[in-house]
């Protein structure tokens, strides 16, 4: 038995961390704005924050369809992505396991693949509240150069809900570094997004189901691009 | 996040309890909502609520013993004011949306105050006068616009917003309220209104940024 099983090919870490570090980034700068100490720091007449927060932006935006395009080509990731975004009635089996247990119930775990509906979940909202941010930041940046181009109106209520959907994905990105980095039950799920690989042990624990598949696979020596 | 169905700790083998709800999980979701709630009113006060900007060191501080409104350069009866006498200028009530260059926008803010107008009638421009500066208490933040620009109908020196006087994020006792144009131009804790001949370039101006700061505005 293998200690280790392959769990994400490059292609699927380049994926994450490509959208994970500039997202976190712009998290960080962006909610400078609440911090009036901060917010104000300038360079002459640049806000030091926002000046940051919006070239990271417009070079996110500007990048990402191209290595979308160029991450997508590869079947690995392919797969990673409807995997965690396809819906199985398992899922719903797990969310309502969950909330028994955790309303003090008894309930059996249902079988668990690559990723669980709580994974599901966040993966769902945090794509999202992302496009949003993304679609309305362009806009925003647009206007940070140029104060002519919409109306004023416009772009208030663009602003809200930059505002709105930064402060519905801040606690998901919270929960998501918690439960990889913090949590000693689930932060091996680390382990598979920097090299690779992670403990069977845990995958056979937390992911039941996937653990028996990549199990066999490599016992036939398929890489994880194989499953 | 083990998803073995195993016993509670310390409860193995005592028959367990079935309600749905203890009382300590009863209580625990009760604080829970509780937390919750207050929560969500400072997010909402962060989605829609003011901002606070300032380059001041700390936020000036409003003393009504000391306090002067003075209104002075190019004028031929310049005025010194006390909170109270200012207070005491004919006032007007406008109703009217602050938009911030950063985007944010508060509606329909109730000001009250002093039309700028009115103060210019008191003190008499003399012939060059063609710019005002406004400055802050905290002698670090200004702005200024042209005479023309701050004869307009909604220019106040605003001492209540929303039926309140002032507080002290605000710009206790006193602003500049210029609703056509971005809030940089309204200098907040202002102490000192100054007639000049030539435009004095305001502090974000002196940095590049745009003198006129005219909304774009279909409203
Ligand atoms: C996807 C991740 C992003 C996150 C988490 C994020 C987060 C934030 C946050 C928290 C704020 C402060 C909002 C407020 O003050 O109410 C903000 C403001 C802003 N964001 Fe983003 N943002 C993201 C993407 C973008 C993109 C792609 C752009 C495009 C340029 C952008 C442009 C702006 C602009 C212009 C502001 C206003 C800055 C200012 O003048 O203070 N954002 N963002």
């Amino acid at each position: 038995m293998p200690e280790f099983l392959d769990r994400f090919a490059p292609s699927t870490r380049v994926l994450h961390w490509l959208v994970a570090i500039p997202v976190l980034i712009l998290m960080l700068t962006g909610l400078t704005n609440f911090w009036p100490e901060a917010k104000t720091l300038h360079l002459g007449g640049a806000r030091i924050f926002a000046w940051l927060h919006v070239l990271l932006g417009l070079g996110f935006a500007v990048a990402l369809l191209p290595s979308l395009l160029a991450i997508f080509s590869r079947r690995a990731a392919r797969r990673d992505a409807r995997e965690l975004l396809l819906v199985r009635l398992d899922d719903y089996l797990w969310l309502q396991h969950r909330a028994l247990r955790a309303a003090g119930l008894r309930s059996i775990a249902p079988r668990v693949g690559k990723f669980n509906a709580g994974q599901k979940v966040n993966a769902a909202l945090a794509t999202t509240a992302i496009i949003v941010l993304i679609g309305t930041g362009v806009v925003l940046g647009v206007n940070f150069w140029n104060k002519n181009v919409f109306d004023v109106d416009l772009v208030a209520a663009v602003f809200r809900w930059h505002t709105v959907l930064s402060l519905l994905l801040l606690p998901l990105i919270v929960g998501h570094l918690y439960m990889a980095a913090l949590n000693p039950e689930t932060r091996e799920s680390l382990r598979g997004m920097t090299s690779g690989r992670v403990r069977r042990a845990w995958a056979e624990r937390h992911h039941d189901a996937w653990a028996e598949r990549a199990r066999e696979a490599s016992r036939r020596g398929a890489g994880p691009d194989r499953r | 996040m083990s998803d073995e169905p195993r016993p509670p700790p310390g409860e193995s083998g005592a028959p367990r309890s079935r309600r749905l709800l203890s009382r300590a999980r009863f209580l625990g979701l009760l604080a829970g909502g509780a937390a919750l709630g207050a929560l969500s009113t400072r997010v909402f006060g962060l989605v829609d609520g003011w901002r606070e900007n300032t380059v001041e060191d700390g936020r000036p501080v409003f003393d009504r013993a000391t306090y002067r409104l003075t209104v002075d350069g190019l004028v031929a009866r310049p005025l010194s004011l006390d909170y109270d006498s200012l207070r005491s200028l004919p006032a007007v009530r406008q109703v009217s949306d602050f938009h911030c260059v950063e985007g944010w926008r508060v509606p329909n803010v109730r000001w009250d105050g002093v039309r700028f107008q009115s103060l210019a009638e008191l003190v008499g421009p003399l012939p060059d006068a063609r710019y005002v500066t406004f400055h802050s208490l905290g002698g670090v933040y200004r702005d200024s616009l042209s005479l023309t620009q701050a004869r307009l109908p909604g220019v106040l020196i605003a001492y209540d917003l929303d039926g309140a006087p002032l507080s002290r994020v605000r710009g206790a006792p006193a602003r500049l309220v210029m609703p056509r144009m971005f809030g940089y131009k309204g200098p907040k804790w202002l102490t000192r209104v100054e007639f000049r001949d030539r435009q004095d370039l305001g502090y974000w101006e002196q940095r590049g940024w745009r003198v006129d700061a005219w909304i774009r505005s279909s409203g």
